[in-house]
């Protein structure tokens, strides 16, 4: 059974993620057009993160109920900060001649995103997602407190009935999943930057 | 219970609350920021085993705050104690962390110069290092202190009081009054001690140290890793 | 008094100052030079034990320095290193009283002493006292380095490359200033580099060293003169030449040869046409046996010509001339301060020799400092 919560919090996780990719590149493109938003959304998603995330739970919690989707929702709230910023300062850090260059191509702004400016902002994109993944199974304990399950659920009954075994149990596994997913996107983004280091834009 | 009758009740309790949440946060980030600037020192002076150190504790520090009150909580019990020790211990770790990178990464040639001066280690550490080691010291103690404001919810879980108590009993009661009571003052502690540490590091900054913000947001956006 | 006696170091088995010895005198500028590799930083630290060394001793004044704490040692002698390292924490008037403080100096004091120091390098302290180093240029900052070291009146300042991340203006007036705050102060000064103009500028001696060994120990002049080894006369090289040439260049070894010429009796029109041909504004005028009677100039001709006469009556004789024997600094300076396109060069029986313009006399001189051709 604790195997169960083990898949439920990994599924929670990654649920959440690939909302949080998407909101997050997303706010992030949007920052990097209108700079004059970039402020006030870098704000506010930067704020989101500091409100204690039990705090966070508990106030969607009244509006949606204590289940599933409101642990989602938490965790993306919480984690959108790197990927946001990350998106942000990677598009703007996308080299002056580089931009220039496509714009005298007579590229469009959009083309010029999809095909030059999000390419090579790629890798710090990838980098924010790999700690916003990391953040968010930490975030995911907190679910079993409005009824969301998970391994946080593992951890507090085995604090409730004083048991160790459980508590290191549901330990072991978080952090697993934690040093197993950054490990992995970690290999990946270092062969993202290599990449890049190698194939510097031409085309 | 009306409104007006809700929050009679509660005010005071809400108060008490606020200040124990507080109370906790405030003691514990400042032992925890003691202790770290303390192992911070010592590591630098070992780089050759800190190497292994450092990413050892980064690991630590992936165990959520929740783990570290359980476990105390089977031994120490539930006091006020088993809530300090467990705060404290976790907020060691990003204070640390920035405290160690910062120090190390204090250019050299101001090394050569305090030594060419003839600074002694001490004088070093006290006039040269931890002041140009300060921005980065800073950012560790704010991450501290909102993870610490987060963390102090679960004080409640062991019975211990503060701001997690209403969350608590909200959940439990299905009180959605309740539930936001905690949780309001709970993230206005965050954002406000988040303001207030920003504006303290601000005025604290030598103008000769100020310029590079983007030193600053580099250094964020590799702060975000193993917390909550 | 400085000693370097016997001073041996090694790296990791590897030595890299083989057994020193030096002495050096009070108030006096003594510059290490050298490959880099050679060991002379590495001498330089030795001194305020930055860098302890192996065997061996220095003595300060009779005293070895390993019997004093490295601190207080450190504190007597001041210090400045390339990269400057300023503190960015402190301001202006904080770094430059680093030393008081530690010393417990008051604060009124270190405040004076904080004036008279920017007085010495014309820096005025309400404008520059609480300023940060960043927001100082970096000769400033330089200048405030080594005010630093100066502040509490040590009688020995090391310097370890102060000048090298400087840009070649700035350094030139740093150079000026230290030399002339080193003669003014009295100081000793021992100053690490490895450009060769910055040691002939500055040096009362220069000590040349190699291979952690020191080849030859001597003034300028003489190193100059008589460089006691192949090495020393390699890294030398061009200024070694430098001398040669100052002595030995006549006006002759940086004239040009082939010069138009005209003879006093062709007409106006004739010599504006060979003026055209050859595209100058001015002719050489000889006689028959190249005799030099002077110049005749397209303006002359212009403001003064009859077409049809001969150009006699427009000659010129007030061009700046000088004969094939004579030092060709005299061509240079004749060039300089008169403003003239070229000086004229005759033979001391007055025959034409040549001229000497600007462009014949780089070439000259690029080919007596690189052998070219």
């Amino acid at each position: 059974m604790p195997w169960d919560r083990v898949w439920e919090h990994f599924t929670l996780v990654m649920t959440a993620l690939g909302f949080i990719i998407v909101i997050g590149v997303v706010l992030g493109v949007v920052s990097y057009l209108y700079p004059k938003l970039s402020k006030p959304i870098l704000t506010i998603v930067d704020v989101m993160q500091t409100i204690p995330s039990l705090a966070t739970l508990g106030i969607i919690m009244v509006f949606m109920g204590g289940n599933r989707r409101t642990v989602i929702i938490g965790i993306i709230l919480y984690s959108l900060l790197p990927i946001v910023r990350n998106t942000n300062s990677g598009l703007n850090g996308v080299s002056p001649a580089v931009k220039e260059a496509a714009r005298g191509m007579g590229m469009t702004r959009l083309y010029q995103l999809f095909h030059v400016d999000l390419p090579l902002a790629f890798p710090l994109i990838f980098t924010g997602i790999r700690i916003a993944a990391v953040t968010s199974i930490s975030v995911a304990v907190f679910g079993t407190f409005v009824g969301g399950g998970g391994l946080g659920t593992v951890i507090y009954q085995g604090i409730r009935v004083s048991s160790m075994r459980q508590i290191l149990f549901g330990t072991a596994a978080l952090m697993a999943m934690a040093l197993l997913i950054d490990g992995i996107m970690g290999l990946i983004e270092k062969r993202l930057y290599r990449r890049i280091g190698l194939q510097m834009p031409q085309e | 219970m009306t409104l007006q009758h809700f929050m009679d009740t509660y005010a005071l309790d809400l108060l008490r609350a606020i200040f124990v949440h507080l109370g906790y946060v405030i003691l514990c980030v400042s032992i925890g920021t003691v202790i770290a600037l303390v192992l911070a020192v010592l590591l630098t002076r070992i780089p050759k085993i800190s190497r292994f150190i450092m990413p050892v504790l980064s690991v630590l520090q992936t165990i959520p705050g929740i783990v570290f009150i359980g476990i105390l909580f089977l031994y120490t019990g539930m006091r006020p104690r088993t809530v300090i020790i467990a705060l404290s211990i976790y907020a060691i770790f990003p204070v640390l962390k920035n405290a160690y990178s910062g120090i190390l990464h204090v250019d050299d040639k101001y090394r050569e110069a305090a030594r060419g001066c003839g600074m002694s280690q001490w004088q070093m550490l006290f006039s040269v290092e931890f002041p140009l080691a300060m921005p980065s010291i800073f950012v560790g103690i704010r991450m501290t202190t909102i993870y610490l404001v987060s963390w102090t919810v679960l004080a409640a879980m062991i019975g211990q009081g503060g701001l997690g108590e209403f969350i608590y009993r909200g959940v439990g009661t299905n009180d959605n009054r309740l539930i936001l009571m905690g949780a309001i003052p709970a993230a206005l502690m965050a954002i406000g001690l988040g303001a207030l540490l920003d504006k303290i590091q601000k005025k604290l900054t030598p103008r000769g140290m100020r310029e590079p913000e983007q030193s600053t947001q580099q250094s964020q956006l590799n702060a975000q890793e193993g917390e909550i | 008094m400085i000693e370097y006696r016997d001073v041996v170091k090694s790296y990791g088995g590897k030595p890299v100052v083989k057994g020193i010895n030096l002495t050096i005198q009070e108030g006096e500028f003594v510059i290490l030079i050298g490959p880099s590799g050679c060991g002379k930083t590495t001498t330089l630290k030795m001194l305020n034990r930055l860098i302890p060394m192996d065997s061996g001793d220095i003595l300060i004044n009779g005293k070895s320095i390993k019997e004093q704490e490295p601190e207080l040692l450190r504190r007597n002698i001041g210090y400045v290193i390339q990269q400057i390292g300023l503190f960015p924490n402190m301001t202006v008037e904080q770094n430059i009283t680093v030393v008081p403080r530690m010393l417990k100096w008051d604060k009124e004091r270190r405040r004076e002493r904080a004036k008279e120091l920017l007085a010495l390098v014309d820096m005025d302290y309400d404008t520059y006292a609480h300023k940060y180093p960043n927001e100082l240029s970096g000769g400033q900052q330089q200048r405030i380095g080594v005010l630093r070291a100066l502040a509490a009146e040590p009688p020995i300042v090391l310097m370890d490359e102060p000048f090298g991340a400087l840009d070649p203006i700035t350094r030139d007036s740093l150079q000026d200033e230290i030399k002339d705050l080193q003669k003014r102060l009295n100081k000793t000064v021992i100053f690490v580099t490895h450009d060769m103009n910055e040691a002939i500028k500055l040096a009362d001696r220069i000590v040349f060293m190699c291979d952690g060994k020191i080849l030859q120990a001597a003034s300028p002049e003489e190193m100059l003169r008589s460089p006691a080894d192949d090495i020393i006369r390699e890294f030398m090289g061009k200024h070694v030449q430098r001398v040669h040439m100052e002595d030995e260049l006549t006006c002759s070894d940086i004239m040009r040869h082939r010069v138009a010429t005209i003879s006093p009796q062709r007409r106006t029109l004739e010599c504006v046409e060979l003026m055209s041909q050859r595209e100058v504004n001015s002719l050489i005028v000889v006689d028959d046996d190249r005799t030099y009677l002077g110049i005749v100039a397209i303006e002359d001709i212009k403001d003064r010509g009859v077409a049809g006469e001969t150009i006699c009556p427009l000659i010129r004789t007030d061009v700046p001339c000088v004969e094939t024997g004579q030092h060709a600094k005299e061509a240079f300076r004749l060039l300089m301060d008169m403003k003239a396109d070229y000086v004229v060069v005759v033979t001391p029986d007055k025959k034409l020799a040549g001229i000497v313009t600007k462009s014949s006399m780089s070439k000259a001189m690029a080919s007596a400092l690189w052998g070219e051709g």
